[in-house]
């Protein structure tokens, strides 16, 4: 753990930390076929027409989401892994910025990021480290979110807001990187709280080359 | 800029040490796209690429923008991308299928092995006009098991004499699953470097590095996973462990990890969904499921054919040069395909496949964005490649190949001997 980070800083809900997530979940046990099959259908779902959000819809879904940004642009890693359920995914497709079920299928196709909940630790721990050239200076990001719209699901218990974003990404020394596309963010009740089950993000570049990628978006 | 006169390229390239300028120059790096990249076999793609009678994928040959195509009966093609009328690129699609690649300046079309097949009204060329003569610009092909090769050279040896050893270490890294077939079209991590293509390759056979370089990676590991896990080999006094580097001719270099691997998969890296994927493949498989499993694993080689080609792990990493001080590296993924393979092997492999671009990669191209800073201080002009040069640690090891300890220089003197060699060389390089 770097003393440069301020992140570490912050007060935690719950009372987890880093020495939490060095414990939590060691094993990968749901990602499988069927799991993939539903990924696929996501992108199935994901390409129709949204509704724009009610007021109500906005207090609940959209301003989770928005806290989720706001906990990254903090730095505040630990608290935004807990937004997340137990059996969640943050994916990064390689592929266009509207990945087909074939061509952004991650059972078949490497990913920018692929993070089951697993990986989602080793990541923040690997950023905690300290010591990972590419994260020092660290990197601070900037999210902007708008055309928030709620997609049709056929999932039971499930709810999926797409929206649009621009994130501007400022390493000291650096020039400031900007990446924009649109996310999709499956959110369902875990432990009586609404929790984002599975993030998409689907960068408008994403299949050219990118320069150090190594910050959460 | 160009380099001091005073130091002619002899002098920039010594055994013991390399000018700083040879990084930083424009008018080397001009000079290097032109005679290293185009002046021996360069990497272009992989067979599994192009699938199909007619396929093609857009690459660049150095800066030269090449077109490698099948034609109508599969046979490889390597077509310089330039009309013969104008000079305009014909193909502006990275990949695809394609009979005719049409200029869109003036409609001359050629098909996909290159010949002129298309000239609106021709007849105003008058009666000599010879579209024989006014093919694409062509360069030689060939392949090693899917590794397509070109070269403007005419007097480059065949493709297996110029790979000498690297050919039976391609063998090795191909035959870990009897009768596999590899396959990309999986996907590919595209990275920017702000640095000199030198900097990867040098990297490559850099066994002195990881314990350093990789510390993220190697403490996240540590802290979550305890000892025994992926990479943790490179920890410590490595010149005292199993690994090696070997000089494998013409440039090409080795480091092999191979003897600090005894189970492949109990040393693999973590990966999602390999719980579930682990019991069915041993459901599938029952005695032959540990040897399916060791596949998901990267080789344990670093195989790096000069100048642009390192097969590391299960990836394919490619250098694309594009200025002196900016190149692209991507990373082709890798499937293997087999009746007898299930899928779940090529699942993991992919999960497998985003961890070092992820956790490790990033952490090097950093540093050689910093070596690229460094690097512009006139005053400080050289750079070392003499560890282990007189330690009288080098031996003739395995195929032949002068081999060393692994955090040996040796790959680093075996490829700019290669380097000069092609920068110096007075062979004219031509189109066929």
């Amino acid at each position: 753990m770097t003393p440069l980070d301020p992140g570490m800083n912050i007060a935690l809900d719950d009372g987890f930390t880093l020495k939490d997530i060095l414990r939590d979940s060691l094993e990968s046990t749901y990602v499988d076929d069927a799991y993939y099959a539903r990924l696929r259908g996501d992108l199935d779902e994901w390409q129709a027409i949204g509704t724009p959000l009610t007021e109500a819809e906005r207090q609940r879904y959209e301003a989770l989401i928005l806290h989720e940004h706001w906990l990254l642009d903090r730095r505040a890693f630990e608290r935004w892994y807990q937004l997340y359920t137990r059996q969640c995914l943050y994916w990064v497709p390689a592929a266009g910025d509207m990945p087909d079920a074939v061509r952004g299928d991650p059972q078949r196709q490497v990913t920018i990021a692929f993070d089951d909940r697993r990986r989602m630790g080793d990541r923040i721990v690997w950023l905690r480290t300290g010591v990972a050239s590419s994260q020092l200076p660290p990197s601070y990001t900037s999210h902007l979110s708008a055309g928030f719209v709620r997609i049709a699901t056929a999932a039971d218990g499930e709810v999926k807001i797409r929206s649009q974003f621009i994130v501007h990404e400022m390493r000291a020394g650096h020039v400031v990187q900007t990446l924009t596309g649109w996310m999709g963010h499956v959110l369902r009740e875990e432990d009586g709280r609404l929790k984002i089950d599975r993030k998409l993000v689907a960068l408008l570049d994403a299949a050219r080359s990118q320069h150090n990628m190594t910050f959460l978006l | 800029m160009s380099h001091p006169p005073e130091l002619p390229l002899d002098a920039l390239v010594q055994e013991h040490r390399v000018h700083r300028s040879l990084y930083t120059d424009e008018a080397i790096f001009a000079d290097e796209m032109n005679r290293v990249f185009g002046g021996t076999w360069t990497f272009l793609a992989h067979e599994s690429e192009l699938p199909a009678p007619h396929s093609f994928v857009r690459r660049k040959l150095g800066l030269r923008p090449v077109i490698v195509s099948r034609d109508r009966d599969g046979a490889l093609h390597v077509l310089l991308n330039r009309c013969t009328h104008r000079g305009a690129t014909v193909c502006r699609q990275d990949e695809g299928t394609a009979r005719r690649f049409t200029c869109p300046y003036h409609n001359w079309s050629f098909d996909s092995a290159g010949a002129l097949v298309g000239v609106p009204i021709e007849e105003g060329y008058g009666p000599g006009f010879d579209k024989a003569a006014l093919g694409l610009g062509k360069a030689r092909v060939a392949s090693y098991r899917g590794f397509i090769f070109a070269t403007l050279n005419a007097e480059m040896p065949d493709l297996v004499t110029h790979l000498g050893p690297a050919a039976q270490l391609i063998d090795e890294w191909l035959d870990r699953w009897p009768g596999a077939t590899l396959k990309l079209q999986r996907g590919t991590h595209r990275m920017i470097c702000l640095g000199n293509w030198k900097l990867v390759y040098d990297n490559s056979a850099d066994g002195y590095h990881p314990g350093f370089s990789h510390m993220s990676l190697l403490r996240m590991r540590k802290d979550r996973y305890g000892a025994g896990v992926d990479m943790q080999w490179t920890i410590g006094n490595v010149d005292h462990g199993l690994q090696t580097v070997a000089d494998v001719g013409n440039g090409h270099t080795f480091i092999d990890q191979r003897a600090e691997i005894k189970r492949y998969w109990e040393q693999a890296a973590p990966m999602p969904g390999e719980t579930r994927y682990e019991q069915a493949i041993r459901a599938k498989l029952g005695a032959k499921a540990d040897t399916a499993l060791d596949v998901v694993m990267g080789s344990g080689m670093n195989l790096n054919i000069f100048p642009n080609l390192l097969i590391i792990g299960n990836q394919i990493q490619v250098i694309e040069p594009q200025r002196v001080d900016l190149t692209h590296l991507t990373w082709y993924a890798t499937a293997l395909e087999a009746p007898d393979l299930p899928d779940e092997v090529n699942a993991l492999r992919m999960r497998l496949q985003e961890d070092f671009p992820s956790f490790g990669e990033p952490d090097d191209l950093a540093n050689f964005e910093e070596c690229q800073a460094g690097l512009s201080i006139p005053e400080m002009e050289w750079v070392l490649t003499n560890r282990h040069l007189g330690t009288g640690k080098e031996y003739i090891g395995p195929k032949g190949m002068l081999t060393g300890p692994v955090t040996d220089d040796l790959p680093l003197r075996a490829f700019w001997r290669e380097w000069k060699r092609l920068m110096t060389s007075t062979t004219r390089l031509a189109a066929a």
